[in-house]
This record gives C-alpha cells, structure tokens and sequence, in this order.
C-alpha cells in the first residue's frame, strides 16, 4: 500500500516546543496515564494498527492472548497478521491478502467478525475482533483500533450445546420408540388390533412433534408446519391438497403449544377419518387460523377445523379422549378455549389459543440475558 | 374404605396429557380432583378452596410451583411435589417435601399420599427432628412468609405466570 497518508505515531514528534507548552505537557501526562491504567487493566486486548497493518501498541490483554510483548512486536517490524494468523488452523499458511481483518482497514467503525489466532506457542485459539478506523482531521483513514477477544470457552460452549441437544433429541426419540415397543410386547395378543392401531397412531402423532421441535433446538416449531405434519398421513408424505384446505400465516409456538395443537389436530383428523369428512372420497377439510394481538400485550391463535361434504354428523354418545384433549386440557393449559360443534354438515372445532412467550423457567441463566 | 376415598385434592401439572392420566389416578383413588395447569389459576385454586391435599408438578414450563407451595405451607395443607428430576431439581428450601418421582404411578401415589394424611411422611425437617414432625410444620430453614422465586404474591395480585 502506497504511504500517502500520514500514519499513526506511536512516539511524539520530537520537534514539540516542550517549553511553550508546558502546562499542556503535564496535562498530557496525566492523560496518558489515565488510558495506560484503563488500557493495561482492560480484559479485552487491544491492538493499534498502523496504515501498514503493523501493530504500533498493544495492551496488557493483548500480550497475554499473543505470548508476544509490544517489543517483540515493534522489533519483528511485520504486519501483525504475519504474527498472530500466518497460519490457518489446518496448516496452511494464511497470507495477509486473504486476511479479513487487515483487508478490513475498515470504512466502518465496530466491523465484527470471528478468526482463529496463533498463539507465540504454536496452538490455535478462536476469537472475536472488532476494527475500527482511525481518522486524522481531514478524515482520512490512518490507522485501525483492533479489539480481540479469545472465545475459546464460547465456542467450548456452544459445541457442548449442540451435543446435549444431539443427545436430548436421539433420547427422546428412543423413549418414545421404546414406550411403543413395550406397548406392543405388552399387549400383544391381549388388546384388540384397532386399540393398538390408535395407539401407535398417538405415539407417532406425538414423535412427529418432536421432529418439528427438533428442527429449531427445541426453542419453537413453526406453526404451519406443525399443522402440516400433523395432518400429512405419514411422516415421507405431504398432506393431501384434494383433501385439505390450509390458510394461514405462519408463526413460532412454544414447544408446548406446538406438541397439545399437534395431539389435538391428530384426534381431529382420527374422528374425522373414522366417522367425518374424511370417511368419504368426497370428504374435506379446511384448517384455517389467524393471530391477532390481545389487549395483554400476547398474540393469540385462532384456529378452525372445518369439515364438509361428509356423512350427516351425529354427536358422540360419550366424550372421549380426543374431545377431552381439545375441550377440556387444552384451554386449561394455555388459558384460551376450545370448542367442538357437531353440526349436521361437518364437525367444527374453533380454538383460541394465547401464544405462550416462548422460553423457559432457567433459559435467562442459560443464555445469559432475558428470554422474556 | 381407603383413607383417601372423598378427598379435595389440587392437581397442579402442565402437561395436557399428563395431567389427564394423574387425573384419572386420583379419580380412581376415589378423591375429588381439582386440576390446574398454570401458576395463576393453581394460585386462585388454593386460595378459593380448602384442599385435604396438593400434587404439584415443580416445573410448569414458564414458571414453578414454588409459589403455590408457599401458599400450602401457610394453610398447612399437606402436598407433595412430582417431578422428573427427583428431589435433587428442587431448591434448597423445598426439599424435605416428599417428591413422587415421575412417570406417574398409582401405587407410589396412593401411598405418599396416605403419608402425608396420618403424618407419616419422613420429611418436613429431616429424620433429626423424630417422627412426631407433620405437614404443619415449616420445613427448616423455610424463610416465613415468602417463598425463594420471589414474593409471596398478594390477594389482590395473583401471580401471573
């Protein structure tokens, strides 16, 4: 890069009539000593980067996270990348032209990004930067403040995370598969084909959820496509357009949410394949939901199941588990209210369902700031 | 006639389907079963009605049941706590509740239930405080008048969850 702007000193011009100015040079002083307490006691490491991306000050932090001190530093009279990121982590030698951060010698204050450093001692460590353009008075840019952040036990972290969930996701997964196995060993021979037919229907009903949660970390499922999955026949299959009407906006449910809708829209579709809509080729059934904010600050969903052109509707003789999951646990849980008619032309089910913020008792701890 | 037969007990659990199977335990344990799945309305439950006993889920999603534990404390109705984490999910303060491990299991039930009924149950202070120790006694160390997930909420103010 040609010099044609005047770059960071890192020693005052000597040539300051010290004389003239000496109550300026005492104020100086105090100054100076003011940022070195604040710069050597500070946890981040800061680096100050000349216009030939030679490092012309670095902190205390800095020559703790490098192994290298600022000497070291001025006397190698190298890029700083050349000594703290020649190497990518596999090996390969990693030249200043590839670097991001030098490249940077950034237009924009605070440019953020994440690379992997070279330790004095030859290991690798993750870190985050943050650069930042120095202007002289004209603006022009003539230097870079560099501040850097080992993340070694953010990243630790997250990787811990990602295989408790890997882990929480294949357990329970394998309960459920094995609440199903031990079913059928129990009542094999015992209890009639259809009761367990309804049975193995309900876990996979309840399985499928959990796929839709596992999708997002068990942090929300979207609403469509629990909807989707739910009413799919099976879980490589797509839900019958011929059949099914779907219209709504999608959105985020709590994992809660997500699960009692899916089991409810399960005992929907069951009812309805036994006796509604879908009994009869000419049977369908339209899904349509809408959210709309409540006066207490949560979005409610409103759902409707609507069924037509099937068989003369007769209510049940008895409520079973179906309409006790929809009408009766179902308001109780998220505080809203549901509804089943038995209408001569279709079964309808109208749920009104408060959408529970999502989040957990102990996420705020967890992720370290508020989820709510 | 079984010594829970015709009780007024409160079902505190989150969980749809859960709550419908511990309903019907209860049910056929022969108690009246009031079920409440969220704080607020387990709150507004204890606080309407005299209950002979409480089974509180700890963890309901967005809250816990602490405050409703508080709540049974001072009318020292006797509970316990059913929990998936066993007696090691609960805060300190909370431990000397009996806790029902779950899955839920009528047995079990019955049992820690009919515990807490005829003050059997070994709990409410540990074992050095003699057998004698009942539901009506503060656990020890148990801060009065307020529970640890916050203030005891007030009559007019139910907690939200």
């Amino acid at each position: 890069m040609p010099h044609t702007r005047q770059p960071v000193q890192s020693v005052p011009d000597a040539s300051t009539p010290l004389a003239s100015l000496r109550r300026g040079t005492s104020q100086l002083f105090e100054t100076e000593r003011r940022l070195n307490a604040v710069l050597n006691n500070a946890s981040v490491s800061i680096f100050l980067m000349d216009d030939r991306q030679h490092c012309i000050y670095m902190n205390r932090a800095a020559e703790l996270l490098t192994g290298w001190t600022l000497d070291e530093v001025l006397e190698r009279d190298c890029p700083l990348h050349d000594i703290v990121h020649h190497t990518y982590p596999d090996g390969r030698p990693f030249p200043l032209a590839e670097c991001a951060i030098d490249r940077a010698f950034p237009e924009n204050n605070q440019e953020r990004g994440e690379e992997v450093f070279v330790h004095r001692d030859g290991h690798f460590y993750p870190v985050g930067f943050t650069a930042s353009p120095i202007r002289d008075d004209a603006a022009n840019i003539i230097g870079t403040i560099i501040e850097v952040r080992d993340i070694s036990d953010e990243k630790a972290a997250a990787e811990r995370q990602r295989l408790l969930i890997n882990e929480l996701n294949h357990r329970v997964k394998n309960t459920l598969a094995t609440v199903q196995s031990i079913a059928a060993q129990t009542f094999r021979g015992q209890t009639d084909q259809a009761a367990r037919a309804v049975f193995d229907a309900r876990m996979v009903a309840l399985s499928t959820a959990h796929n839709v949660l596992v999708e997002n970390n068990w942090e929300s499922a979207s609403l469509r496509s629990v909807v989707e999955r739910a009413l799919a026949p099976h879980l490589l299959a797509e839900v019958d357009v011929n059949r099914f009407l779907l219209d709504g906006p999608d959105a985020r449910l709590h994992p809660k949410v997500a699960v009692t809708l899916a089991m409810a829209l399960h005992e929907l579709m069951t009812n309805a394949a036994k006796y509604g809509a879908l009994s009869v080729p000419e049977g369908r059934v339209a899904v349509t939901w809408s959210l709309h904010d409540r006066d207490d600050g949560r979005e409610q969903l409103d759902l409707a199941w609507e069924e037509r052109n099937g068989p003369p509707v007769t209510p049940p003789t008895r409520k079973g588990f179906g309409s006790r999951l929809i009408e009766r646990q179902l308001p109780m849980e998220f505080d809203g209210s549901a509804a089943i008619t038995y209408a001569p032309g279709g079964v309808v089910c109208r749920l009104e369902i408060p959408l529970t913020q999502l989040g957990w008792v102990g996420q705020e701890t967890l992720e370290g700031h508020p989820a709510r | 006639m079984s010594l829970l037969e015709g009780r007024r007990v409160l079902l505190v659990e989150d969980e749809s389907l859960v709550a419908m199977m511990a309903e019907d335990m209860l049910l056929d344990l022969g108690c009246e079963v009031v079920v409440a799945m969220r704080l607020d309305k387990a709150v507004d439950h204890v606080r309407a009605g005299n209950f002979d006993l409480a089974v509180l889920d700890v963890n309901l999603g967005d809250a816990r049941s602490y405050p409703v534990a508080d709540l049974l404390f001072e009318r020292c109705t006797p509970f316990l706590f059913a929990t998936g984490y066993g007696k090691q999910g609960l805060e300190e303060a909370y431990r000397s509740v009996p806790v029902l491990q779950k899955p839920y299991q009528a047995a079990p039930l019955a049992h820690l239930l009919t515990q807490l009924l005829t003050c059997e149950a070994p709990m409410w202070g540990g074992a050095d405080e003699g057998p004698a120790a009942c539901a009506c006694h503060r656990p020890k160390g148990k801060p009065s008048g307020g529970g640890l997930s916050g203030p005891t909420p007030s009559a007019d103010d139910p907690t939200r969850s």
